[in-house]
């Protein structure tokens, strides 16, 4: 009996602290890295050396959906993938790519073009939300190309979009994950398709 | 007196034995539709390939990567068995142009496509012979009914009865690489019933809906492909 008291008081304890452990969770923001490996593109590359500058803006950007109640629900942290992303389309579009760590450097290296992405805006459309059965996500892009000294060449903006059905044995992260990376490819096709067709690159590459 | 109670019981055991009976029957019972449009002549030579893209174009959908790997595995066993490039793989391969966005929607786009050198010689690399796309998606409706779940000191169970009805519905356009035209259409429609009884543990009588759709469209696509 004793024995059974000892079992009974341990249960309740471990039932309390899973509960609070459940409330805690619930509580707390969600942290989503967005994590996807992104294939080289096969296109005909320019022959141009160009510096990529990748501001701290974008190496640290992450958004935070907040839920309807104003707390802060999921943290997404896209920075790095944007990083890795355009380290895997650039050198199939350039015949020579640098990462520079600053615009100083940059104008240094002697190179034909500076280019400096950046994100303007993020936007996440939850299923709980939005009563469809897809996750998506939206980015819009301010890319940015500059001559070796600094002098502006181009400057256009660059929407893209991903999405991917809920399902039932998938995490709220790993969908977010998808959707993003979805999103990545479609700003990597987008952007190397349509670059040489952006009128201002057009007139500065007539002019080489 | 015990004669009667035990006829009763043995009465109702009767008939719940036949209710869950034509409840399995009804659950396993699923309907599909094929139809088929042919506008080209077909055939596929050993050394060919085929390729399986699912459409991810519209916006409140988009068709499933499993149920385009289900129709490629399918296509790739039995007799007339072909060779077929994994969606991800072609898609990765072909990168940017398979991408939603960049996608060809009609053969007229994908003739435009073959005259960069990347993409013929990518094409050319794997053998393509045919593009099937697949376009279509899986939807659940007429759910009713209601099942419980209690848990005490004393165990736990379930009590109650749900239902729902899944409909599936896929096309498959068929490209011909070789001379650039669409070959045909193959359509199908799934439909079935599921049902889930709880008497203390819930029973699941899932009707294989997708699964259905996907076997019955692999086997026609197989036929078509090889031209029989």
């Amino acid at each position: 009996m004793h024995i059974l008291d000892v079992t009974t008081k341990g249960l309740s304890r471990k039932i309390v602290l899973l509960l609070a452990a459940l409330s805690l969770a619930a509580c707390g923001v969600n942290n989503v890295v967005i994590q996807g490996s992104f294939p080289t593109p096969n296109i005909n590359k320019l022959p141009l050396s160009v510096a990529v500058y990748y501001d701290t803006a974008l190496t640290e950007f992450s958004y935070i959906e907040y839920s309807e109640t104003g707390s802060e629900e999921y943290n997404i942290a896209s920075g790095q993938s944007h990083v890795e992303l355009f380290n895997a389309v650039l050198p199939a579009m350039f015949d020579t790519v640098i990462v520079v760590e600053s615009m100083e450097e940059a104008e240094a290296r002697g190179v034909d073009a500076i280019f400096a992405p950046a994100i303007e805006e993020f936007q996440l459309a939850l299923p709980s939300k939005t009563k469809l059965d897809v996750y998506e996500i939206w980015i819009k892009y301010n890319m940015r190309l500059l001559t070796a000294e600094g002098d502006y060449i181009a400057d256009w903006v660059l929407t893209s979009y991903g999405k991917t059905p809920t399902e039932s044995l998938r995490s709220v992260e790993a969908a977010i994950n998808e959707a993003a990376v979805v999103a990545l490819r479609d700003l990597a096709s987008s952007f190397s398709l349509s670059f040489t067709q952006v009128p201002e690159v057009r007139d500065w590459l007539n002019t080489l | 007196m015990k004669q009667l109670l035990i006829r009763n019981t043995l009465a109702i055991r009767n008939t719940l034995g036949i209710a869950l009976f034509i409840l399995v029957s009804l659950a396993s019972c699923t309907t599909t539709t094929i139809d088929e449009f042919r506008q080209g002549e077909t055939g596929i030579e050993s050394n060919e390939s085929v390729v399986i893209l699912g459409r991810r174009q519209a916006s409140d959908y988009e068709t499933r990567s499993e149920f385009v790997s289900c129709v490629g595995e399918r296509m790739n066993r039995g007799d007339g068995a072909m060779r077929i490039i994994p969606e991800q793989e072609f898609v990765d391969a072909m990168f940017p142009w398979f991408e939603p966005r960049t996608a060809p929607l009609r053969t007229r786009d994908l003739e435009r496509l073959m005259t960069e050198d990347v993409v013929a010689d990518k094409m050319t690399e794997f053998g393509v012979r045919y593009i099937v796309w697949l376009d279509g998606f899986t939807e659940t409706t007429d759910r009713s009914g209601s099942i419980s779940c209690t848990i005490g000191p004393g165990g736990a169970g379930c009590f109650g009865f749900g239902s729902w009805e899944d409909d599936s519905n896929f096309d498959a356009r068929v490209w011909d690489v070789g001379s650039l035209t669409n070959v045909g259409t193959i359509s199908t429609d799934a439909t079935g019933q599921s049902y889930l009884p709880a008497l203390i543990i819930p029973i699941p009588l899932i009707a294989r809906v997708e699964a259905n759709a996907c076997s019955r469209l692999a086997t026609q696509l197989k036929e078509f492909v090889n031209g029989s």
